[in-house]
């Protein structure tokens, strides 16, 4: 599926599976695109729930953060649940620094992140 | 050559040419113009028709299979009896050793290909009002030619010779022609370019104009930033302060202070805003409004209380006051991290907070080692509606503490190796005997080092602050 540029998606059940397809998500204009892509996918849905994959990202800016922030108050806003998976040790200390890492539910691998869902 | 020589029609043509493609369409060209055409697609068919019947001219092509146009050509001006029928080639003229080969075979004229059948017909009218007449073998000499360091013997006629080097003549005045053609084409795509590249340096010189402007604009946004710094001469009470800050573009989203509360107490912060470049900066100088040490309807750090006192507002409060002030209805995406401390200077108790930030390290005066002291909390504007956690740590005389951003730990050098905590923290021990503001020198020095070549790719702040009650 070569739908979106920064992102590859695809479903399991009612599972929203977001893989990042760059290995260094930097700049303003890449997560700009990342949040349309996400946005666009996800569209009115309330409530959806939603997995993001990390295995193929190896550097990531602060401001990715941000964007996790935004689609975390939307997601639990409509009732849906925001799960992270594959983070490498690099980039959970990323999340560990901000204490981020308490405020997301972020788990080993996608299918130990699938099976917290039920 | 005489002019106005009325065109010549009902000629017998003869035609070799293997293209069974071209051949048609000459052939069709000339019985248009009323001629009677014959046509052979070898050399040897060709040879076999024009004895069979004396054709008035021959066009030939030059390569053929079974005999070429040469050999078709020698055999032609070698027989008696078709020795006076004018000859002409079809050749490419690519190589020059094709003209000699042409004199050589006795050939009368030479049209290049790719040729306008008009011009064909024009030069077939030419050569038969130009009869050959009387070269034989009397007029025809030995000549010796020299061509591309290649000498050449070849047999040719006066006449033969003149018709060649006419048609040659001309078939270059032709080409050339095409030359000047193009040539007038390519200096209309000149110009035009010409056009194209005087537009651009309107553009780039209207770029440039926005360019500075943006410049000024961002370096007036600096200035601005500058000063949510402290002044460079700081001096507070009973302390010592040294800082740096080096903000990786023109503006940042770091900046950090320390100033006086009340005659007791010291507020000190870093603050990080996520992100980088002009929103960011906008932030950290909105955020930086709030934390004023003067009493105005902005600050959070302090008010006038009712009995006229000036009240303190804890760092728990105003990380949590800040937290809400920056809850859009729309959460941007931009945060920031803090750690904000106040610090009461007859005792040397700091309290604290910190909004997803780094810990602060604090250096022992003892001589014990370096500790990290951090406290939970979320960055600012990330989750609404939560309380921050307040920690409080007692400064014995002579501690000093390094607050930092994440640009410190966080730098990454060529291998994209992390300066790490433990660095920093063995960097900040190494300087526990120098002055305070050289040990943050040194700080800095260690992590624009870690980060050659490329230098570092975030804010780097730094602010040290040592108890000397």
């Amino acid at each position: 599926m070569d739908q979106f540029r920064r992102i590859q998606t695809g479903k399991k059940g009612d599972i929203h599976m977001v893989l990042f397809k760059d290995k260094k998500i930097l700049d303003d204009v890449m997560l700009d695109e990342i949040k349309t892509e996400i946005t666009q996918l996800l569209g009115k849905a309330s409530g959806p729930d939603v997995l993001l994959d990390f295995s193929n990202v190896e550097f990531m800016s602060s401001a990715m953060l941000g964007l996790l922030g935004q689609l975390h108050r939307k997601i639990s806003s409509g009732q849906g649940r925001l799960k992270m998976c594959s983070i490498r040790p690099e980039i959970f200390q990323v999340f560990k620094l901000t204490n981020l890492d308490k405020l997301f539910s972020i788990h080993k691998d996608a299918p130990a992140a699938l099976a917290t869902f039920t | 050559m005489e002019a106005g020589t009325p065109p010549a029609t009902g000629v017998d043509v003869l035609i070799a040419e293997d293209s069974r493609m071209q051949a048609r369409i000459l052939q069709k060209r000339l019985s248009d113009a009323g001629h009677t055409v014959r046509w052979a697609e070898n050399g040897q068919a060709a040879l076999e028709l024009a004895r069979e019947r004396r054709p008035d001219i021959i066009i030939s092509d030059i390569e053929m299979p079974v005999a070429t146009g040469y050999d078709f050509c020698k055999a032609v001006k070698t027989d008696p009896a078709l020795r006076s029928v004018p000859f002409i080639l079809l050749s490419t003229l690519s190589d020059p050793i094709d003209i000699i080969r042409g004199l050589d075979a006795g050939a009368d004229n030479y049209v290049t290909k790719p040729y306008e059948p008009d011009y064909l017909l024009g030069r077939m009218q030419a050569l038969l009002a130009t009869p050959l007449g009387g070269d034989d073998d009397a007029s025809a000499a030995m000549l010796e030619v020299t061509l591309a360091g290649q000498k050449f013997r070849v047999k040719a006629g006066r006449q033969q010779v003149l018709n060649l080097l006419v048609s040659t003549f001309e078939n270059a005045v032709a080409k050339n022609q095409e030359l000047v053609v193009a040539n007038q084409e390519l200096s209309v795509a000149r110009d035009s370019l010409q056009k194209s590249n005087e537009e651009l340096t309107v553009l780039n010189a209207e770029i440039s104009r926005y360019n500075a402007q943006m410049v000024r604009d961002l370096e007036a946004a600096a200035k601005v930033q500058r000063s949510l710094l402290p002044p460079d001469d700081v001096s507070l009470p009973a302390l010592g302060v040294a800082w740096r800050y080096v903000p990786c573009h023109s503006l940042a989203g770091d900046f950090l202070n320390i100033f006086s509360l009340d005659p007791e107490r010291v507020g000190l912060f870093v603050v990080d805003v996520s992100g980088h470049g002009v929103p960011s900066s906008l932030m950290a100088v909105t955020v930086g409004r709030f934390l004023t040490p003067k009493i105005s309807d902005s600050s959070i750090l302090v008010r006038q209380g009712l009995d006229g006192q000036v009240v303190v507002a804890t760092p728990a409060e105003v990380a949590t006051h800040l937290n809400q002030l920056f809850q859009a209805d729309e959460f941007s995406g931009l945060y920031f991290t803090m750690l904000y401390g106040v610090l009461h200077l007859p005792t040397g108790r700091l309290d604290y907070v910190s909004g997803g930030h780094p810990a602060l390290v604090r250096v022992p005066a003892t001589g014990g080692p370096p500790e990290f002291h951090g406290a939970e909390g979320f960055p600012i504007a990330f989750v609404p509606e939560i309380e921050y956690e307040q920690k409080s740590l007692q400064l014995a005389p002579g501690d000093r503490i390094y607050l930092y951003s994440d640009g410190v730990p966080e730098a990454m050098d060529k291998d994209q190796e992390p300066y790490g905590d433990e660095q920093m923290a063995a960097c900040i021990e190494g300087g526990r005997n120098i002055p305070l503001d050289a040990s943050v020198a040194r700080l800095l020095t260690a992590v624009e080092t870690w980060c050659q070549p490329a230098g570092p790719l975030d804010d780097v702040s730094i602010l040290g602050v040592e108890w000397k009650p």
